[in-house]
């Protein structure tokens, strides 16, 4: 029998307040430390994905906007570039590479990107990661497609696979149509890459420029007959483009990501400010350097952020007045065990340290039950992550950081015990004594 | 840490009262010139109610604080110690019994005699082996049993083992038969005395039941050595 072991009893006599006590205490230190880890590790993988673009131009409305379509999928840009822009922006530097992107297709929600085959092969979306194939190769004839990861796994795609893909993006697939003329063939499956990639699905641009010129000479045919009053029915045969016949109104991108030389082992060039100052004045495109307004966008999250955390903070102060609420709420209850423990021999400090420790031992519990809640809500919110906005947030906690929380929350329980310690220290020992009615 | 050496119960009285006054909130005062109560001896506290017995026994454990004089336990006047001495030397000196038992919840039994023990120093090793000895001696047949498990009987034999495994000095029982038919009173007042004479303690008993007199060689009324007066 020591002091440890009256104050487990105590608490198990109260098992349903301390219960619930150690649960506040336990929910409040893992949403912290969750929230703490989510914040780093969500900054990170945001940093994923732009990987070694110095540069990314788009028709979109502001830079971050073009950053979010264009590397993130958030929406098909909405306005094009032409063919000849790209030609014209490519040739006007020596770049490392210029890679033109198209989006606008998605297959069953996973949008579709045309690009030539550098973007797998030079585009490293995490920097020094290049994309590598699980299965397969990639695409080096039209209507051949190679799927990200993800993309591969949630709709059990296969190397040899035919897939039909649907003009419009995201939610706006609902109201587009199949390109069923053309099915694609799976060519090969990226590995894992922990960016907005994984969900994506690439294929090169001709075979895109050539299904939207069909559709568009489709279109007009249709209009066509409506101005000539036809009144029978007419079978009307997709007309087949060829990619000699394409014109300048169907070779359109949304994206171009540029990469300037730079020195072995640097990924940094001296000339990407010069060439985003010289890139901006032409009005009819948006430059954007991904990681800058990656930057920028943390920032506005982290407000939001703040306040989650602050909201934490909140619940973690809560959980500690609940402990105090809790031990004054069974004050009559204790105050008569303290009562006996005088008479048996136990000195008001005693009784007094006995409060504390009780309220340090919900703490200290609280704070271990809330690290393993963290542990296993953070693996929770990762995968959740993945699977609604594609992209890898690895919940890893740092270890300074919890051990801070988890003081805090043990020194804030011990604080609230201070109130129903001072109560039975000061408790009238013959007054408790007196039997109960 | 061990228990102390128990003082020479030969050199002192078990109890010795002289000038004390004490002071009751609603205006009245309890003086009591001089009382005595010999090592080893028992002694029924007979008066009614409001009369002081109580207080008295509240007084001489120390939980209540008189105005003036003095109580010596053993020779050591228990109301010149302060704070944390004064407990010590209680829970060391004096055992308590109350009517309503005052067992610990959520503890066995042997767990409270223990706890008695721990309280005032006694090692984990000598806790249980003074616990279990006085629970054996007792009568208790299951001494891992939760408290409220036991009957009412049993559970006054804990309240018993509890005040005297750690062999006090003075045991004070306040009304210990009170809430007892007259049957389990006679079992219970047994049960005391014969733990109160086993551990060498003297005994005091507060009570209001009148069949309690024949097992009592000395028995006082409150009255006898104790006024309660109006002050100003």
């Amino acid at each position: 029998m020591n002091d440890i072991n009256i104050v487990l009893r105590s608490l198990r006599v109260r098992f349903l307040a301390s219960s619930v006590t150690v649960a506040m205490v336990a929910i409040a230190v893992a949403l912290l430390l969750v929230l703490m880890s989510l914040r780093e590790a969500a900054s990170q993988a945001f940093r994923r994905g732009t990987g070694n673009i110095h540069l990314q131009i788009s028709a979109d409305a502001s830079p971050l906007v073009s950053v979010l379509n264009g590397l993130f999928y958030a929406n098909a840009p909405a306005n094009p570039i032409a063919w000849a822009k790209y030609q014209e922006i490519k040739n006007s530097f020596p770049w490392l590479w210029a890679i033109p992107t198209q989006l606008g297709d998605s297959f069953r929600g996973s949008p579709v990107m045309a690009t030539t085959p550098e973007f797998l092969s030079n585009f490293e979306p995490v920097s020094g990661q290049p994309f590598q194939y699980a299965f397969g190769q990639g695409f080096a004839e039209d209507f051949q497609v190679v799927a990200g990861s993800k993309a591969a796994s949630e709709h059990g795609l296969s190397v040899g696979q035919k897939i039909v893909f649907t003009h419009g993006t995201g939610a706006s697939r609902e109201g587009g149509h199949e390109h069923a003329d053309h099915p694609y063939e799976v060519v090969g499956i990226l590995k894992p890459t922990g960016s907005a990639h994984d969900r994506a699905l690439f294929t090169n641009l001709q075979s895109t420029w050539i299904i939207h010129a069909e559709d568009r000479l489709a279109s007009a045919h249709s209009e066509e007959e409506e101005d000539h009053d036809h009144d029978h029915d007419h079978a009307h045969e997709h007309e087949h483009v060829n990619p000699e016949d394409l014109t300048d109104a169907d070779k359109l991108v949304t994206g171009i990501l540029l990469r300037l030389p730079t020195r072995p082992g640097s990924d940094a060039s001296a000339s990407i400010a010069a060439q985003f100052d010289r890139l901006r004045r032409d009005m009819a495109i948006t430059v954007a350097q991904p990681a800058q307004q990656i930057g920028r966008l943390m920032a506005i999250v982290g407000d939001i952020d703040w306040l989650f955390l602050a909201m934490a903070v909140v619940v973690l102060v809560s959980s500690a007045i609940s402990i105090m609420l809790a031990m004054v709420a069974s004050m009559e209850l204790r105050r008569r065990q303290v009562a006996v423990l005088r008479v048996l021999g136990a000195s008001a400090w005693r009784v007094f340290a006995l409060a504390i420790t009780e309220s340090t031992l919900i703490g200290l519990i609280g704070a271990i039950l809330g690290a393993i809640l963290a542990f296993g809500g953070s693996a929770l919110a990762s995968t959740i992550l993945a699977q609604r906005i594609g992209i890898t947030v690895a919940g890893t906690i740092d270890l300074r950081s919890a051990a801070v929380v988890m003081a805090s929350a043990i020194v804030l329980a011990a604080l609230a015990g201070i109130i129903p310690a001072v109560k039975s220290y000061r408790t009238p020992v013959a007054r408790h004594l007196k039997p109960i009615a | 840490m061990s228990k102390a050496s128990p003082p020479n119960r030969d050199e002192h009285p078990g109890i010795q009262i002289s000038g004390l006054q004490f002071a009751y909130r609603r205006g009245f005062q309890l003086s009591i010139p001089s009382f005595q109560v010999a090592t080893g001896e028992q002694v029924l506290l007979a008066g009614s109610s409001g009369s002081g017995k109580s207080t008295l026994l509240h007084l001489i454990a120390g939980i209540e604080n008189a105005s003036s004089g003095e109580i010596r336990i053993r020779g050591t006047n228990i109301l010149a110690l302060q704070g944390g001495q004064r407990d010590l030397f209680r829970g060391k000196n004096i055992g308590m019994i109350f009517q309503t038992f005052h067992l610990l919840q959520g503890f066995t039994a042997l767990e409270n005699v223990m706890m008695a023990l721990m309280l005032t120093g006694y090692t984990p090793l000598q806790q249980r082996e003074r616990a279990e000895s006085a629970l054996n001696k007792l009568a208790i047949s299951d001494p891992h049993s939760p408290i409220e498990m036991l009957s009412v009987g049993q559970q006054q034999r804990v309240a018993v083992a509890r005040a005297v495994a750690g062999e006090p000095c003075v045991v004070l029982a306040d009304e210990p038969t009170a809430s007892l038919d007259p049957a389990n009173a006679r079992v219970a007042i047994d049960l005391i005395q014969e733990a109160a004479r086993a551990a060498g303690s003297a005994l005091i008993v507060t009570s209001h039941d009148p069949s309690l007199r024949e097992v009592f060689t000395r028995i006082v009324e409150v009255s006898q050595f104790a006024q309660t007066e109006a002050v100003r």
